[in-house]
């Protein structure tokens, strides 16, 4: 034991720093790295993983030039778009505005938390079939109370090729909301009172506090939720899944439901690892992009 | 001390030994249906003669291809025999997933033709009619029709039908006839309640457009390819009555479903009838023996074969058992095959549900009053008609899914330019397959 203690006593920082990181670094290159490279790999192939005993054959940049020049992936990555930023857009205003609200201090305040955060807590299998039947139209309480305010008749949201799209952004930002909130009720309460107490001295309206403290303050968080549900909203499969399959037609299918049936259906294991880096390399752009836009606004 | 720990090895080593002395087990892979459940049963008799042990895995339908595709691809020891779909038997055997059973069959007596001839074509063969055999027929089916004979029977209705359309409401022997009826029930309102006219396949997601509209197809006169010409689909597929069809089935879905009815198949189609919404249903012969035992509250169904048109045609659904190559009890699991061929088994297993591929038992006497979905299940029996069986039958699903729902659920481009795609498509699948 002393031997063990002495020999550990005589190890460099550096040594120490490389025993606590090797661990983490072996499973990363194993279970991240290391398919992520033979991806790529594969992406130059024209290989079939159900295709048994068949050599895959080096086909350079041609699933690349395939996937580029289709105009089907043009247009799941324009659905894709679509439910990315409007997902965006909502949960961002209503995130806020929520955030805003429970900052105050009032009764019920805990409660109502607890009941805002409930819907990010549930499987999206369970949110999918259970925003299926609410947006039944014979039965669904969806069609009710639109149809209380104004009386569209019976609509089908996920039977129509107009509606659909709208119906999975709706449901994604009931469930997603919440997160953003949270996000940005950390960034409210870490706001210091002072600030809001010398504004009012200076007899700043709520108004100008709000454009001059509390935006500046909570925008980095904010801006930190959005890239989370950005990268994710750019993978989503399993709820749009539950709720319309992609359909009607391929209205709803996303760029990740189109791989997964590349991939796991057709067994294009070539090109559909070729459209697994594109989008690889579109999240990591685009992220990459938009920290850089963070961290300056975090400068200000 | 030594009598303390006799008392508790004892025990121990018998339970050890016991579980070893029936460790010889087989595990069958299906989808989780009603008919799943009677093999289940059956096969208790299988136990019960030879010691082996019959575990069952249940696949919903939604995930079934994709969980034994995977398992197959991955050449997965989880099942030993598998009732896989008729059109995976391309890919069972030239990717030798299914082990080849001609010299087992001659070895045991087991003759082909003992069996219904299509049900041989469609779920043992591969090249498809070659007496080369990768399973035994387990589960005969196609797509028929369930409707409200009750509802049917009301003079009032027959009487306003026949006035309006100058012949018998009843069951209808075209698609026109079907088209007929059941926008008759479309927004009727029958006890209070608004019905509908019927619930007809719509899915998405796996098979379920596919199989429904097919059915309208192949009555139309639909083939897919040139006899004379194998993989040559201009003009067959996507001829003129086929596009015909395709619309007709558009307009079955704009005027006859219910409301909500885009997304649909067995399940939906059963819950849509069962819970008195459509006087007709669009689904399987598997599926009848439940619902004519749930007919209760004055609901009495009938059932009748795919309607004709220009054809008589009917898709076939159904599935083969067979062995699987990566299994290490191939013995054991040609032992149950050999079991269940028996014609008296094959009785059995009509008798609890399943429907029996055997001519013992679809040619006894019997066998039309046995059922009242009996003698339907025969006229489709001879009627059927399959998708593609290629090993690429997924490739070839897929297109055909998205553009059949894009163009009757959602109404985009016409049925014309639906099938010109998917031939497209399909051209692209046979030439990455080396077939064109």
């Amino acid at each position: 034991m002393k031997s063990a203690v002495k020999k550990f006593k005589g190890l460099s920082d550096k040594a120490i720093a490389w025993i606590f990181i090797t661990p983490t670094l072996i499973l990363l290159l194993a279970i991240n790295i290391y398919p992520l490279v033979y991806a790529i790999r594969m992406s130059f192939t024209n290989f079939y993983a159900n295709k048994i005993g068949r050599e895959p054959k080096f086909v350079g940049l041609k699933n690349y030039k395939k996937i580029l020049g289709k105009e089907e992936i043009w247009e799941k990555m324009q659905i894709t778009a679509h439910f990315v930023c409007w997902t965006l857009v909502l949960q961002a205003l209503i995130g806020l505005g929520l955030a805003l609200l429970l900052n105050k201090k009032f009764k019920g305040n805990e409660l109502l938390t607890t009941l805002i955060v409930l819907p990010m807590m549930l499987s999206p299998a369970v949110v999918g079939v259970f925003w299926t039947y609410l947006y039944n139209p014979q039965v669904g309480l969806f069609n009710y109370v639109v149809n209380f305010f104004y009386d569209f008749g019976v609509f089908d949201m996920l039977g129509s090729s107009t509606l659909a799209p709208w119906s999975i952004v709706i449901v994604d930002t009931w469930m997603w909301t919440p997160f953003t909130m949270l996000i940005c009720l950390a960034g409210l309460r870490s706001i210091p009172n002072y600030m809001y107490e010398a504004a009012e001295v200076d007899r700043a309206s709520k108004w100008q506090q709000f454009i001059h403290i509390t935006l500046p303050s909570v925008l980095p968080f904010l801006l930190l939720a959005l890239l989370f549900r950005g990268i994710e909203n750019f993978k989503m499969f399993d709820l749009v899944v539950e709720l319309t399959s992609g359909g009607p037609g391929s209205a709803t299918e996303l760029a990740s439901i189109n791989l997964k049936r590349e991939a796991f259906e057709k067994w294009k294991t070539g090109y559909s690892s070729a459209f697994a880096v594109i989008l690889f390399v579109t999240i990591f752009g685009f992220g990459n992009v938009y920290v850089k836009v963070m961290n300056k606004i975090k400068d200000r | 001390m030594k009598k303390i720990l006799s008392v508790f090895l004892v025990p121990v080593f018998a339970l050890f030994f016991s579980l070893n002395a029936k460790a010889e087990s087989l595990t069958l892979g299906w989808a989780a249906w009603d008919p799943a459940n009677a093999l289940q049963e059956l096969s208790k008799e299988f136990t019960a003669e030879t010691g082996i042990d019959m575990n069952f895995e249940f696949v919903p339908w939604t995930s079934f291809a994709d969980r034994m595709l995977n398992e197959l691809n991955n050449q997965g020891k989880t099942f030993d025999l598998l009732i896989g779909d008729s059109q995976w038997i391309g890919a069972g055997a030239v990717y030798g997933h299914y082990v080849k059973l001609n010299d087992f069959f001659d070895a045991n007596g087991i003759s082909m033709d003992d069996f219904n001839p299509a049900t041989v074509y469609a779920y043992s063969t591969w090249p498809k009619g070659s007496p080369n055999y990768y399973a035994l027929p387990a589960m005969g089916d196609a797509l028929a029709w369930a409707y409200r004979k009750d509802w049917f029977n009301r003079p009032e209705l027959q009487s306003e039908f026949k006035s309006k359309h100058g012949y018998d409401l009843g069951v209808p022997k075209t698609w026109d006839e079907l088209y007929d009826m059941c926008t008759f029930f479309q927004g009727r309102e029958i006890d209070g309640v608004v019905r509908y006219g019927a619930a007809i396949n719509t899915e998405r997601g796996s098979e379920g457009i596919t199989m429904g509209v097919t059915a309208a197809m192949y009555a139309w006169g639909m083939e897919y390819e040139d006899p004379n010409n194998p993989y040559s689909m201009d003009g067959y597929f996507n001829s003129a009555a086929a596009a015909e069809a395709v619309e007709f089935y558009r307009k079955m879905y704009e005027d006859c479903s219910p409301p909500g009815h885009s997304d649909a198949y067995m399940v939906a189609n059963l819950d849509a009838y069962k819970s008195g919404q459509v006087a007709f249903q669009m689904n399987w012969y598997a599926f009848w023996p439940g619902v004519y035992k749930e007919d209760s509250d004055g609901r009495e169904s009938g059932f009748f074969a795919n309607p004709c048109q220009n054809v008589c045609a009917a898709t076939l659904g159904g599935q083969g058992i067979s062995v699987v190559s990566y299994s290490d009890k191939q013995d054991l699991a040609l032992e149950y095959m050999k079991w269940f061929a028996r014609p008296d088994i094959q009785q059995k297993w009509w008798d609890l549900g399943g429907y029996s591929c055997h001519m013992d038992v679809l040619g006894s006497p019997d066998f039309v009053d046995s059922a009242v979905y009996a003698q339907g299940f025969l006229d489709s029996m001879g009627i059927v008609k399959d998708f593609w069986q290629e090993p690429t039958f997924v490739e070839l699903m897929l297109p055909m899914q998205e553009r059949i729902h894009d163009y009757v659920v959602n109404g985009k481009g016409s049925a014309q330019e639906a099938l010109d795609k998917i031939i497209e498509d399909w051209e692209e699948v046979f030439e990455a397959d080396g077939k064109i």
